[in-house]
């Protein structure tokens, strides 16, 4: 069962910076030596939603995504974030202004431990070290690794690992979360229980989620809306019926899963 | 809170306070020359060695170019508390501030902080913004360049004659106040904030940025802090032996420092000083064994220059036996720290030599 989640005070953060609205991206294009990653994405993420992106490997799911937080500069294209124009900011601004990630191959702290993980974002959007351990001690309790806390973070199971990661992003209720394969190589018991965190996110958090995801049931079990990448071109958008209807969806699967 | 849980918690920097002054009591016992010299010299390292390792143990990032800060520092104390009679005749170059006074210790040490502070200011606005590597080398760089500015800006620095005079008033005692000092300030650098995303960023720089840490700002502030220290470490040695010249500050008092860094173990304060103790003892033993000692009625004595062998040899073991050096990036400790105590180190990462990663998957 999930938890509700009660945010600790912060009275010195400006909300007003982390209240944007949408996640807007425009003609998106990335090109690494010549070769396109990304051509001519446009899409838009809502607060309060559960936002899937899918594709298959190599599609420019992750490229778009470290464009989303200032981990690679567009080609051509732009990013607007509550309608103000985010080009040239640096990844730290990005997660200051609500734009939270995970990373695909999990990049925690390893050698730090489990609360000093999600302290560091604490920290890095202006709280006290006091403050920023409560934020961490109700966030790892929403979580369920509050048992954990002390040890080192290299030394957690692989699903424990995925949890501190999502915990870590939530630190302060971010406008934007997004989730590269956060249930990777997981059992289908394991995948089920992070879902559910997952899809609580949106209502507890307020906060809109774009979720990476290859497992299709569990993406069109929580995605409000669905976009389709494949070699880096839009091929779909739309709710999940209408992307398991699609026929260019299908075809771009079929040679994949079936 | 109550003092037995305060110190339960920073038992880190009380423990190794507590040990060296233990080693300082040896100043009582022998009254000899030789070990008040061992033994200033040993503390001023400390300071200095502390100084790197707040910049390099919680960066992750290696400067060869601090014992330039120690430079500018030892210079700073020796403007600052010369005679003003020398300083008119021989450093013309020097503000007249400087030379027609001759201020107090304290002052001058203060001064061997805040030049190179600032220096390092203005160098780490241009060196953070380098990978790992480059980093390296600029700091390289700047210590070359300390280097020859200060042996050839002779109305200033006397060039390669000396300047004389300066006070000396640091001995095993007043260094030791200074070494702890430098710990105590050190370890709460660690503790704070800036230390917590620092030390993040040496774990993952990527995810360090994706956690709202500005790195080039937190490792800039490290910088500046460690300049502090090791021209600190400069101050006290230019007000140790009176006399100074550039030459002591360069590549093997570089070499040797980074050296007892690495044979401590650079990812933890407790390595820092536990290195530093380490490195001057075992000197001190082959040095002593040069000199020969007397065993029954024939003398024994290793031929000179087994020193220097001696030390590599025995800094190569430690390495290749602990190869994260004596403390292995962790803190002493006596007592369990109380919950809230920030969790030392577990386990060593490893060294942000290579360029550090920029694509983010
Ligand atoms: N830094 C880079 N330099 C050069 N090419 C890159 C770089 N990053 C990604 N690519 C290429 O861009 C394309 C899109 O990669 P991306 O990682 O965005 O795909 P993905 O949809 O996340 O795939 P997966 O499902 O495997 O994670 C791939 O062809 C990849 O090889
Ligand atoms: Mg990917």
């Amino acid at each position: 069962m999930i938890q509700p989640y009660v945010e600790p005070q912060a009275r010195t953060i400006d909300r007003s910076r982390t209240n944007a609205a949408t996640l807007e991206v425009e003609g998106l294009s990335v090109l690494f030596q010549g070769l396109a990653a990304i051509s001519d994405v446009s899409l838009t993420v809502n607060r309060h939603e559960v936002f899937g992106l899918i594709g298959p490997n190599g599609a420019g799911k992750t490229t778009l995504v470290n464009c989303l937080t200032g981990f690679q500069r567009p080609t051509s294209g732009r990013i607007l974030l509550g309608g103000d124009d985010t080009s040239g900011w640096p990844a730290a601004r990005f997660r200051e202004r609500g734009v939270a990630r995970t990373f695909q191959a999990g990049r925690l702290f390893k050698d730090m431990s489990v609360s000093e993980n999600v302290e560091v974002t604490g920290t890095g959007l202006g709280l006290g070290l006091r403050s920023a351990r409560e934020h961490a001690r109700a966030l790892l309790d929403w979580v369920g690794l509050s048992d954990k806390a002390q040890l080192p973070a290299g030394a957690l199971a692989y699903t424990d690992q995925r949890r501190l990661g999502i915990a870590r992003s939530l630190v302060l209720s971010p406008a934007f979360i997004l989730l590269d394969e956060p249930a990777a190589g997981m059992s289908d018991a394991e995948c089920e229980d992070l879902n559910e965190l997952v899809a609580a996110i949106p209502q507890l958090f307020t906060c809109g989620v774009l979720l990476i995801e290859h497992n299709m049931r569990v993406v069109m079990g929580i995605s409000h809306r669905i976009h389709v990448l494949d070699g880096g071109k839009t091929i779909a958008e739309g709710t999940p019926e209408e992307i398991q209807r699609h026929e260019a969806v299908l075809a771009a699967y079929l040679g994949m899963d079936a | 809170m109550p003092l037995s849980r305060a110190l339960a918690r920073h038992q880190t920097p009380a423990i190794l306070i507590v040990l060296l002054a233990i080693i300082a009591c040896l100043s009582l016992v022998g009254q000899s020359d030789a070990l008040q010299v061992t033994l200033t010299e040993m503390f001023i390292r400390v300071v200095v060695v502390v100084g790197l390792y707040v910049f390099i143990g919680n960066s992750g990032i290696i400067s060869f170019g601090q014992i330039g800060f120690m430079c500018i520092g030892a210079y700073a104390a020796a403007w600052a508390t010369g005679e003003p009679t020398f300083k008119q005749i021989m450093l013309q170059g020097l503000p007249v501030f400087l030379q027609e006074a001759q201020y107090p210790f304290l002052v001058a040490m203060a001064g061997a902080m805040v030049l190179p502070a600032a220096v390092a200011l203005i160098l780490g606005f241009a060196i953070m913004r380098l990978a790992g590597t480059a980093a390296s080398i600029a700091t390289f760089a700047f210590l070359i360049i300390v280097n020859s500015v200060y042996s050839n800006w002779d109305s200033v620095t006397a060039g390669v004659s000396s300047i004389i005079g300066i006070p000396t008033v640091v001995g095993p005692w007043t260094a030791y106040v200074f070494a702890a000092v430098a710990i105590v300030v050190a370890y709460l650098f660690q503790v704070s904030r800036i230390g917590l995303m620092l030390r993040a960023s040496r774990d993952d720089e990527v995810a360090a940025r994706a956690s709202a840490v500005h790195v080039l700002r937190v490792r800039l502030a490290a910088f500046v802090l460690s300049a502090a220290l090791c021209g600190l470490g400069g101050g006290l040695y230019a007000q140790f032996l009176g006399i100074l010249t550039v030459d002591p500050f360069y590549l093997s008092l570089s070499f040797i420092t980074l050296a007892m860094l690495v044979v401590g173990g650079m990812f933890s304060l407790t390595g820092a000083v536990v290195g530093v103790v380490v490195v001057t003892a075992v000197v001190e033993i082959l040095r002593a064994l040069e000199r020969g000692v007397g065993l029954g009625d024939t003398a024994f004595s290793l031929p000179s220059g087994s020193q220097e062998i001696g030390l590599g040899v025995v800094m190569a073991l430690i390495l290749i036996f602990r190869p994260s050096g004596l403390a292995r990036g962790k803190e002493f400790r006596l007592f369990r720290a109380a919950p809230a105590a920030p969790a030392a180190s577990a386990a060593e990462p490893a060294l942000q030599l290579s360029e550090s990663p920029t694509s983010a998957r």
